[in-house]
């Protein structure tokens, strides 16, 4: 046997020997005196077993039982609806010591009940009344807050710290604002002089475009007087012009030493 | 070849002159003295004589058709004279110098020449000078170089706005304007559009300057630019005669960024604003073009 089987039996018997229960009989017995708790105790009672009916006839195989139990889970279900409105009056009576948060979750209760008893399946479309219930029921509920309701003024009093803590915030958003505004200023700068420097280049393209053109012109002219120039060297001083300036040379020493020998005679 | 300039410039003009024993002058013999004279005398530091040597010798190259040597000439002629402070010398000589570059089919050394004349004179003869720099900005326009005129329009303004002539300054910023826009040069040219509404305002001609904005704002870059919205709260703030807002848009990044000659009328706007504030009409009915984002701000 397992433990969560165990647990179902316990609690089985527990549920089974509740009304020997002093304790439990006593609590309930608290909450006897007020009408209303005793009213709603029992319907929720009675909204139990005809769920677990409800169970019972979904896992039922002959349709008649499963019939016969729809049926009577549709009775159940017409009865608890009449004793709602009896109900309701009561949660709206007010009752000594008890608190307005309590008086508004009674409502709440009350106002819940319908749902539910709709909620218990009987082998109709009861689905489909669900969302129906939306709109009444939101109209009487309000936001709940977790405090209770304790909004005195005792709530709301600007602590020493908090004060602190906001002079902090203060200074220190200050502080940032500040800063942020050196660089804004900044990149102010930064951009006008970036915008200044693209016009700039902008206008110096054209420029350099002429400039690379007149270079490249003047480059070509520059091979072609060099090459016509090598020719021109090359013609003058080539070396046989060079040896026939040499031999002639010598011809005319020889014919002038010959000349100087025959006078000097 | 004797050193002495005064042998040089009498050699050359006896070279120059036509007599019975000469036909026909030898100009490059001249021209080559002229020069040589003409250095002697700048390095001597005999200014008058040197600019006349200068002449001299332009037109000596001029003969010798080459153009290009003659304006140079002229226009050390000019600065020689410009040291001697003829400035009507000197408007003259740069004025033939540039039409010389013209002829040469340079525009870019010619209207150089009209700006260097210009900046000379401005102090002396600011009409003339207005008017060097007027023809310098066409010649640039008629050679589609508008980037270069640029800079001549942003003196031409200096000098319109040291005459006190705001009309003139603003229509000078427009063409600036205009010039920009042709090179795309948007940010030249927002930076111009709002100089020229701070003039207007300057000269107390808040109509002026509304029509201005209104004007410039058919370029949708410009309503969403820096400068466009500077100008609409400028405008609005000048209407209102608030001063408090006045000052903190002359202290904005944007204003300071323009132009010096602009940006420091900005400083000068508060105590004359200050005093003619009682005299604004508070209710001025401000027929500015909602701007399209005015959100950046």
């Amino acid at each position: 046997m397992s433990v969560i089987d165990i647990l179902t039996r316990v609690d089985a018997i527990c549920n089974k020997y509740d009304k020997y229960d002093v304790e439990k009989q006593k609590n309930l017995n608290v909450s006897g005196d007020d009408a209303f708790a005793r009213g709603y105790a029992a319907i929720d009672a009675e909204i139990e077993a005809a769920l677990e009916k409800a169970e019972l006839a979904s896992k039922e195989k002959s349709k008649a039982s499963t019939v016969a139990l729809n049926a009577e889970l549709r009775r159940t279900k017409a009865k608890l609806l009449d004793e709602v409105p009896k109900l309701q009056r009561l949660a709206i009576k007010k009752i000594k010591g008890l608190s307005t948060e309590d008086l508004a979750a009674r409502n709440d209760l009350v106002l819940a009940l319908p749902d539910r008893i709709q909620a218990i399946p009987d082998g109709a479309a009861a689905a489909a009344k669900q969302p129906g219930g939306w709109g009444p029921s939101a109209s009487h509920t309000e936001i709940k807050f977790d405090s209770d309701g304790r909004f005195d003024d005792e709530y709301f009093q600007e602590s020493e710290q908090s004060n602190q803590f906001r002079q902090e915030y203060e200074t220190r958003k200050r502080r940032q604002d500040q800063g942020l505004e050196m660089i804004s200023e900044g990149l102010d700068t930064l951009k006008n002089m970036a915008h200044d420097m693209n016009e700039e280049l902008d206008r110096q393209v054209p420029l350099a475009d002429e400039i690379d053109s007149k270079v490249d012109k003047a480059a070509s002219d520059l091979k072609n007087t060099n090459v016509r120039l090598k020719h021109t060297v090359t013609q003058l001083r080539s070396s046989r012009n060079f040896c026939i300036d040499i031999v002639l040379l010598i011809i005319i020493l020889g014919i002038a030493a010959y000349l100087y020998n025959v006078l000097k005679k | 070849m004797s050193s002495d300039p005064d042998k040089l410039v009498a050699k050359a003009d006896k070279l120059t002159k036509l007599t019975l024993t000469r036909w026909s002058a030898d100009w490059r013999n001249a021209t080559l003295n002229y020069e040589q004279a003409a250095n002697a005398y700048r390095v001597a530091k005999k200014y008058e004589k040197a600019k006349d040597a200068f002449e001299k010798a332009s037109k000596g190259q001029e003969m010798l058709t080459s153009p290009w040597d003659a304006a140079k000439h002229m226009e050390s002629a000019a600065a020689l004279a410009k040291e001697l402070g003829n400035w009507n010398d000197v408007a003259d000589l740069y004025r033939r110098a540039s039409e010389l570059y013209v002829e040469c089919g340079r525009a870019q050394p010619a209207s150089d020449a009209l700006g260097k004349a210009a900046r000379a004179v401005e102090d002396h003869l600011p009409d003339v000078a207005v008017q060097l720099y007027t023809d310098a900005c066409s010649l640039l326009e008629e050679d589609d170089k508008d980037q270069m005129a640029f800079d001549l329009y942003r003196a031409l303004t200096a000098v319109h706005i040291k005459l006190e002539k705001y009309t003139d300054a603003a229509a000078a910023l427009l063409r600036l304007g205009l010039a920009a826009d042709k090179c795309n040069a948007s940010n030249s040219q927002f930076k111009a559009y709002l100089s020229a509404i701070i003039v207007y305002l300057y000269a107390n001609d808040v109509k002026a300057a509304e029509k201005c904005y209104n004007d410039c704002s058919q370029i949708p870059a410009f309503l969403g630019s820096d400068q466009g919205r500077c100008g609409s709260r400028l405008i609005s703030a000048y209407s209102e005669g608030n001063v408090e807002e006045i000052k903190r848009v002359a202290q904005s990044s944007t204003i300071t960024h323009l132009d010096h000659a602009v940006s420091s009328f900005t400083l000068l706007f508060l105590p004359r604003l200050l005093a003619e504030c009682s005299f604004l009409p508070s209710a001025d009915k401000c027929t500015i073009a909602s701007p399209h984002s005015d959100g950046l701000v």
